[in-house]
Parts: structure tokens; sequence; C-alpha cells
């Protein structure tokens, strides 16, 4: 066999795996993408002969309307309280499963994990019951120690129901990011313990001083995926729990809010234009994330 | 070292105790109220037990009348399909990035792992348009192409991980028997990255089964919905029908395949995300 036709199988053999897959991709994922980038600058109802350029006017319009400002104030909300419930609660557990040396800490593992192979539908409509103002389980529960039976309408508070979808979200999470921060504590060398343990150190400053810092890095992916994944994702809650942002466009986030605009008000060019706002207050936080993360962990080192 | 003080190991045991019971009660307490009635469900507390004889029927009656026939056959149909054409379009790309050196590989990979950081609501809008040319909207290999398309960032990541740990004297001793490019990686090759097939299979099974935001744009035909659309309509429906026993039974339908697969399979998912995570 020649060198020539040597090198031309071996291309024809890289183009023929790589191709089909770059192909799929780019038909199914980079053109959408681009797609939704060129249709923010429109005015479409869904016709393609009703679509008019109109330039920056779908996020000049965003600026003067509150329900944007809301929406994006409740994603951060949503963020910030999954980051905080999530992150403690997964490195307590996780901290508590491996150093701790407690009995039956695999059943624990395996335990915590579930929430996170089930549909966040099922979540959704599991915890809809748990808030059920007639049948469901918190008030019941709550009846118990007091005279009166109670029936709090759980998600329909004119403020503050955006609240009620932080524990379903928190109680979906846990288990995700407790087995990525047991897998970084297993990896620490235990000879960093032992010569800790020599020097007395108690378990708060074996923590502070040794795991903390070894699974910085884990902890900061865990949040940026926290955050990635609540600014793309809450819509599926919000639509479930809050029958899209109820009451009253109070629990609207961005997703639920494309979503009704484009597939429900056919103002797709505005859609798209909100997709495009997730996109930059997606990339924006985690670029401002891990500029603030990194910093500290100079610090500690 | 094991914690020495009494009393904060029992109270740590105590929290652990305390969310077991938080993640396992409302999984039991599905199973119990599937099989009761509505009297049941307004006169009782929550908690209480189903009354006999339990109501085996809710589960014949959502399959049926509710239609988790379908939605199940179309789960099954679309994550098979799906998760499978992902699998081989991802391992295939991976291969080539993991073991051969061309120009353009790089910028390649760069691109599939940097799509993961972007949030696919941004497609929605166009996805649903694309479909709709290709006249793929309502049908099943419409959900199994976007959904196979969604898998494969993750597939790339992990495989080409996975590939590049495998000795590279098994390929050069192939290519000195004369074996092909094609040979090597379908006989040889693709049987040795088995683990890292099945990770990346039951990871991309439990995301496709599970899927929802796509789903409930692309498909609007109640012939052509998967189980998590058919639930959340079926809930929506609750305002007017009230059925509280048959939901918690199509809860249950939905969640127990993921649930069967989570225990079979633990290691390899978790396997998943903490490849996943090492970025």
């Amino acid at each position: 066999m020649t060198t020539s036709s040597k090198r031309w199988k071996r291309s024809l053999f890289i183009v023929s795996f790589i191709l089909p897959t770059f192909l799929f991709f780019g038909v199914f994922t980079i053109y959408p993408v681009i797609q939704a980038l060129q249709k923010s600058l429109y005015d479409w109802s869904g016709m393609s002969e009703n679509s008019t350029f109109i330039g920056l006017d779908n996020f000049k319009e965003m600026l003067q309307d509150p329900i944007i400002w809301r929406s994006v104030g409740n994603d951060y909300f949503l963020v910030a309280g999954k980051v905080i419930g999530i992150m403690c609660l997964a490195t307590l557990f996780a901290v508590a499963l491996t150093r701790f040396k407690l009995r039956g800490s695999g059943f624990f593992r395996a335990i915590f994990f579930i929430p996170n192979v089930i549909s966040v539908v099922v979540i959704g409509v599991l915890w809809n019951f748990i808030y059920n103002p007639q049948i469901g389980f918190l008030n019941a529960f709550l009846s118990l120690f007091t005279e009166k039976k109670v029936d709090i309408t759980w998600l329909g508070f004119p403020k503050h129901t955006i609240w009620m979808l932080l524990p379903p979200t928190i109680w979906a999470g846990i288990g995700f990011y407790m087995i990525l921060m047991i897998a970084a504590i297993v990896n620490i060398p235990a000879s960093y313990y032992e010569a800790a343990n020599i020097d007395g150190a108690g378990q708060w400053e074996q923590f502070r001083h040794i795991t903390l810092p070894l699974i910085w890095e884990q902890i900061k992916v865990s949040i940026i995926n926290i955050v990635i994944t609540t600014l793309n994702g809450s819509f599926v809650i919000v639509q479930l729990m809050t029958n899209g942002g109820q009451p009253d466009n109070t629990t609207q986030v961005m997703g639920s809010y494309l979503y009704r605009m484009a597939f429900q008000q056919y103002h797709f060019g505005y859609g798209a234009a909100i997709g495009v706002l997730i996109l930059v207050v997606s990339l924006a936080t985690t670029l401002l994330l891990q500029r603030i993360m990194r910093q500290e962990t100079i610090e500690m080192q | 070292m094991a914690i020495k003080n009494p009393v904060a190991k029992t109270i740590v045991w105590l929290i652990l105790l305390l969310w077991s019971v938080a993640v396992l009660y409302p999984l039991i307490w599905t199973l119990l109220d599937a099989l009761k009635n509505n009297e049941q469900f307004f006169l009782n507390m929550p908690w209480a037990l189903p009354k006999l004889p339990l109501l085996w029927s809710n589960f014949s009656y959502v399959w049926s009348k509710y239609n988790f026939s379908t939605y199940f056959l179309n789960s099954i149909v679309v994550t098979t399909g799906s998760t499978l054409l992902g699998m081989i379009l991802s391992a295939m790309t991976a291969y080539v990035l993991a073991r051969y050196a061309f120009k353009g590989g790089k910028l390649l990979f760069t691109l599939y792992i940097s799509s993961m950081m972007i949030p696919f609501a941004l497609a929605l809008i166009p996805l649903f348009f694309l479909l709709n040319d290709l006249h793929m909207v309502n049908t099943r290999i419409g959900l199994i192409l976007v959904y196979a398309s969604l898998n494969l960032p993750f597939g790339i990541f992990l495989l080409v991980g996975f590939y590049k740990t495998l000795p590279k004297e098994i390929e050069e001793a192939a290519v000195m028997d004369g074996t092909s490019h094609y040979g090597t990686f379908f006989r040889i090759m693709l049987p040795l990255s088995q683990p890292g097939l099945i990770t990346v299979l039951i990871t991309s099974m439990l995301n496709n089964w599970n899927e929802y935001f796509l789903g409930v744009v692309l498909t609007n035909d109640p012939g052509k919905y998967t189980l998590p659309i058919g639930l959340a309509v079926m809930q929506a429906e609750m305002q007017y029908r009230v059925e509280w026993g048959p939901l918690f039974a199509g809860l249950l339908v939905t969640m127990v395949p993921t649930l069967i697969v989570y225990i079979v399979f633990q290691r390899q998912i978790a396997n998943g995300i903490t490849a996943g995570a090492v970025k």
C-alpha cells in the first residue's frame, strides 16, 4: 500500500466519522441557536410573511416590560435559594457520609439521590399535593397542632408564592451535587487528615482547612451548574406548580414568559428576544461567578 | 477519623434520617394514594392508609381511560430511539477526536463542549419552526432527533475522556495486523469502551425519559405525548374532573421505570455525574 492511499484512507475515515454527527448537531442545535439570535431582531407572529426587521426594538420593549424585570428577579431568587439550600445540605451530607464514618452511609447515599432520577413533572405534581389547600399534606400536618383546620393556599399568596417553589427544587437537586462532593472528598489523600489528627485538629477545623479548600473546584462547578440549569429550566416547575406564573405573574420566570409570549400569544420575535436574554444573563452570571470564586481560592491558599 | 462526640454523632445521624424520610415518604405516599378513591381523599388524613379493597383498578383506569398506554409506548419509542442515535453519533465523533490528530479537531471538541453552556430555551422557538418545516411536529421521530442532539455534548465529552484512557498499543497492534480503521473501531475499540458507553446510555436514557420542556412545545397531539407531557396534561384536567387516585397511579407509571433503572445502574449513574464534573 502506498503512503498516499494510506493517508487518503485515514482522511476518509475521519471525515466519515466526524461529518454525520456534525451535520446532525448543526441542523438541530447550531442552526436553531443562530436562528434565535436572528429572530430576536424581528417582529414575527409565526407566519414567514409576517416577519419584519425591527432592529433592537424587542429589547427596548423589554426594558419597559415590568414582567420581564420580575421574571429576571424571580429567576435570580430561585438561583440564590437553590445555591444556598442545595450547596449547604449537599456539602453537609457529603461530609457526613464520608468523613464521619457513620453506619448506613451507603444506604443514605442511595436514598438521597432518588429525586434526581424522577422527572421534574412528577416532582411538580407531587408537591402540588403537598401544598394542596383541601387535601394536601402540609395543611393536614399543621392542623394537628391547631384547633381550627388549617386551609392555607400555599401556591396563591399574592406576593411570596415564589418562595414555595424553593423546597421542591432543593429537594430534587441535592442528590446530584452530593455525589459530586462525595467523589471529591474521597479523592483527598488520607494522610492530610491523619496529619491533622496528630495536630489535634477537630472535625470543624479539618473541614475548614482541608476539605473545603480541596473540594472548592467542585463547589465552583456545582454552583455554576445550578445557575445554568435553573435559568434554563425553571420554566418546568413554574408551568406545573403555578400554572405558568400565577398568581398575577408574580411567579413568572424568563422561561415561562418566553413560552407564554411565543406559544400562547404568538409574539415569536419577542419570545426569541427573551431567549437571548436568558443566554446573556446565564453567560454573564457564569463569568461573574467564575471571577468572584477564583479570587476566593487564592485567598484561601 | 470518625466523629468522637456521641451527641454530635447522634444529631448528624438524625438529620440524615430525617432527610431520608423527606425523600422516601412522598414516594410511599404516592403508592398509597394511588389505591384510594376520591371519598378517602376528602374525608381522611393524607397519610391514612388506603381502605380495603385496594383500588388497583386506578392503574388500569389511567392506562386505558387516560391513554397512559399510548404515552408509555411513545416514551419507550422516543427514549430508545434518541438514546441509541445520540450514543452512536457521540461514540463515532468521540473516538476520532480522542485518537486522531487532524486540523480543526480541537476546535470541534471545544464547540461541542461549550454548547453545554448554552441554555436550550434559546433554541426552543426555532426548533419548533424547524420541525414544522420538516413536517415533524407531533411525530415521535421529531422528538427522537431533537433529544438525540441534546445528548451529544455530554456523550462526546465523556467518551473522549474514556477513549483517551484506553492504551494506544491495542490500535497499533491492530494496524500492524492490517485491520482497517473501521475494523479497529467496530471490532476492537467499541467493545472496549463498553463501560463508558453504558454510562452515556443510562444518563441519556434518564434525561430523555424525563424530558418535558421541548416535548411540550413540539407535540400537541395526545396520540404523540410522552409520559411527562401526558401527566402534566392530566394534572391540568383535574380542575374540571377530580380523580386523584388515578393521577397518583399516573405518577407511579411515569416514575417507576426510572427508579428501576436507578436501582440496577446506580454505579454507572454516579460515574456519569463525576465524569461530567471534572472539567
